[in-house]
């Protein structure tokens, strides 16, 4: 659960911080060849850090962590006239994540990040629609969840696995 | 946190995998005829058929960004394109997949139509 400790200048360093780790891991994964030449396929390992923002931050700070990250990554990336795609669906993704956070524990985090990533392929799709003018590119959703679904599972195990990790060092540095 | 609530909707999310998973499934493996649409801006611009059509170029323009879309021994795809991912280049050549070639900056379709659907104003056009 949020955790409230810490000054204000605490706080928004780490959450600098998250911001700039989601924007090296969103730079590295850009070296990463297009596994599927699809339009919104990709693995999204920056979500990593949004999953885990999620679930340790208010939902106010995981929106500015997200929206830093998809802005300053578009960008890096030069592909701006993506921004529109990444922007809708990180918003539905994250507000969905918000939501299921309630049902869904930490101990279960995959989930929520399958959820989310399921989430942004719907909000992709929209925009989609909305920019192409066509119905037509929402034949593509059932490819998109499919690819979601397997990206998400990736990147919440991902997060899973330093959320563990993390817990362990806090362990071992109050020893 | 409420057990039977988190297994719900661990069984709603994959749920919405599976059936996916089966509409992605039934979309590769149901016929797509020969039809080829090129939709720019949400009109449809071309409709070829792909079978009979001989080999030529055709250059679209939308907001001043040309894509070149060559068609050889009747199979389609996305010569050239005028925008930063070229995601539809790497798309290859139309495949019966049912996955259209799309070049979103540029708001570009290359797709089969979608023959035996009721209501389908683009089959009649």
């Amino acid at each position: 659960m949020p955790q409230r400790k810490g000054s204000p200048t605490q706080r928004l360093t780490k959450l600098a911080l998250l911001t700039a780790l989601a924007l090296i891991i969103f730079v590295v994964e850009l070296q990463i060849p297009d596994i599927v030449p699809i339009p919104g396929v990709k693995l999204g390992l920056a979500n990593i850090i949004t999953v885990y923002a999620v679930y340790h931050y208010k939902a106010g700070e995981a929106f500015m962590i997200l929206l830093v990250r998809i802005l300053l990554a578009s960008v890096y990336s030069g592909n701006i006239s993506a921004l529109i795609f990444s922007l809708s669906g990180g918003m539905l993704c994250l507000a969905g994540m918000v939501c299921i956070k309630r049902i869904i524990d930490e101990d279960h985090i995959w989930v929520s990040s399958v959820a989310g990533a399921m989430l942004h392929n719907i909000g992709q799709i929209f925009a989609a629609v909305a920019v192409m003018g066509t119905w037509t590119v929402f034949g593509y959703l059932p490819f998109l969840l499919v690819s979601g679904g397997i990206a998400g599972t990736f990147t919440g195990l991902s997060a899973q696995a330093v959320i563990k990790k993390m817990k362990g060092k806090e362990k071992t540095d109050r020893q | 946190m409420d057990n039977k609530k988190q297994k719900l909707a661990i069984i709603i999310i994959a749920a919405v995998f599976v059936i996916s998973a089966a509409v992605s499934a039934y979309m590769l493996l149901s016929d797509k005829g020969e039809t080829v649409e090129i939709i720019s801006g949400g009109k449809v611009l071309y409709t070829i058929d792909i079978s009979r059509e001989p080999d030529r170029e055709i250059v679209v323009e939308y907001k001043g960004k040309k894509n070149v879309i060559a068609i050889k021994d009747h199979e389609i795809y996305m010569k050239e394109a005028e925008c930063p991912d070229h995601t539809c280049i790497k798309t290859g050549k139309l495949s019966k997949s049912g996955v259209p070639i799309v070049c979103l900056p540029n708001k570009l379709i290359i797709k089969y139509t979608d023959n035996g659907s009721e209501g389908d104003i683009d089959a009649t056009a």
